[in-house]
């Protein structure tokens, strides 16, 4: 299904948390989803210049931004390195920061495959 | 219910906007804390709100605070969302006045649970408002008619003379006794005599306008306040006022009954700034002698006339009771 464990206990996608929490509404789902596939590249990319800038207060910023989208999705290891660099860019760990985004970054990587796949299986 | 959500975030807000409206609630959703509090600060805006803690322009626990410092408007009852609840940052957050707080991402029952306890507090709120409300509506009102009681009606009026006396403008006082009250609660009793004065209420109170007041003076005496009234349309309108009353007959339980009623009628404008109880002297005299000119009619006070008498030709403020 769905859950890659990629030696994590974490899924990558948790599905049933999400449709319990849209009371199994696919057209929320849907609606959903989108949102984040127009917002999430978006923000990202906007989290990468401020951490190239070493800006810490807009990396915590849009890492928080990120951590909700991420967790409201089910998302929760991508959420988790969100999570993790918004505490780095509070702390002012500016030399960790690279390390931390790349992590996201990959897990990112990892979540919108599936996020297209469920798409394209519910649309069919 | 109306219920706010803040948060900046446009996936989360949408899935909370979702799950609230599937809930039954009228959902206003907002993405950062200035708009929340503009909503907040409305008057019958929500009452409820789900404010995310980090947000742009004002954050969650800033929204709270605000929000605190309202006094004229009813209970909001806020919950804070935060993404991990540390121990500090709770405490911080009920601190800033938040009723409560829900770590996201959220359940939607737990969401639910948690809103019907603000509900409830709400509730209360009302419940208690409503409490208050009817004691203070008891103490300004007549019992039997729910006209203003006298000691409100002569609040009102001597706030109204401060007024019209500063923006130069003129009050009319009416002061109204029943005729021949006293034969109707000896023939057909008491009962009647209850009705008849809650009919008269009523229809004084219809021959008004919204801005004038009724009160019950004492037993059958009724004492109205036309606001900002044209001097010269006065008479006129305490004619009309006087006619509301004898025109047509009033239902009684023991059928109906054509009543009058005579009336003492002041004008500020021409008496300058007199004490209120001297200004109701004068316009119970000149109800004494609506009564002396036959009853069913109005006088005016007159102060160019009372000056050229002299105090001995005054009549005295016979209490009329028939």
């Amino acid at each position: 299904m769905n859950k890659r464990e990629e030696g994590l206990s974490e899924p990558v996608w948790n599905l049933p948390e999400l449709l319990e929490r849209v009371d199994n509404d696919q057209v929320l789902l849907r609606e959903l989803l989108d949102i984040f596939k127009e917002d999430f590249p978006q923000t990202l990319r906007s989290l990468q210049t401020a951490v190239t800038a070493e800006d810490l207060k807009s990396s915590s910023r849009l890492s928080h931004t990120l951590k909700g989208m991420l967790s409201s999705l089910g998302a929760v290891r991508a959420a988790a390195a969100a999570s993790k660099l918004e505490a780095l860019s509070a702390a002012g760990e500016t030399a960790s920061l690279r390390a931390a985004l790349s992590a996201l970054e990959s897990e990112g990587e990892c979540l919108v495959p599936e996020l297209d796949a469920y798409m394209t299986e519910v649309r069919r | 219910m109306k219920i706010l959500i803040a948060d900046d975030e446009a996936l989360s807000r949408r899935l909370l906007e979702k799950t609230l409206a599937r809930a039954g609630y009228e959902v206003i959703a907002v993405e950062n804390g200035k708009q929340a509090l503009e909503q907040l600060c409305k008057p019958n805006g929500p009452r409820l709100a789900l404010l995310d803690w980090i947000m742009p322009e004002l954050d969650g626990p800033a929204v709270c605070r605000a929000v605190r410092t309202r006094t004229e408007q009813p209970y909001a009852y806020m919950v804070l969302l935060t993404s991990k609840g540390s121990k500090e940052e709770t405490v911080l957050g009920l601190e800033s006045g938040a009723d409560d707080y829900l770590t996201k991402p959220f359940n939607a029952e737990e969401l639910r649970a948690r809103l019907r306890v603000g509900e409830r507090i709400l509730l209360l709120e009302d419940r208690l408002v409503e409490a208050r409300e009817n004691m203070r509506f008891r103490a300004t009102h007549d019992q039997l008619t729910s006209l203003l009681n006298r000691g409100a009606v002569m609040d009102l009026l001597v706030r109204e003379l401060h007024r019209s006396h500063r923006e130069q403008k003129s009050t009319a006082i009416l002061l109204g006794d029943v005729d021949h009250f006293k034969r109707v609660n000896d023939t057909m009793g008491h009962v009647v005599g209850d009705e008849v004065l809650i009919e008269i209420a009523g229809r004084l109170l219809k021959s008004v306008r919204s801005y004038d007041f009724v009160g019950r003076y004492g037993g059958e005496e009724f004492l109205v306040v036309l606001s900002n009234c044209n001097p010269s349309y006065a008479p006129g309108r305490a004619e009309e006022i006087r006619k509301s009353i004898s025109s047509r007959p009033m239902q009684t339980s023991k059928g109906p009954l054509t009543l009058t009623m005579s009336f003492g009628v002041l004008l500020s404008s021409e008496w300058g700034q007199r004490p209120v109880e001297e200004l109701l002297h004068e316009v119970d005299i000149a109800l004494y002698e609506a009564k002396a000119a036959g009853r069913n009619c109005l006088r005016m006070a007159q102060p160019a006339a009372k000056l050229e008498m002299s105090p001995a030709m005054l009549p005295q403020a016979v209490r009329r009771r028939q």
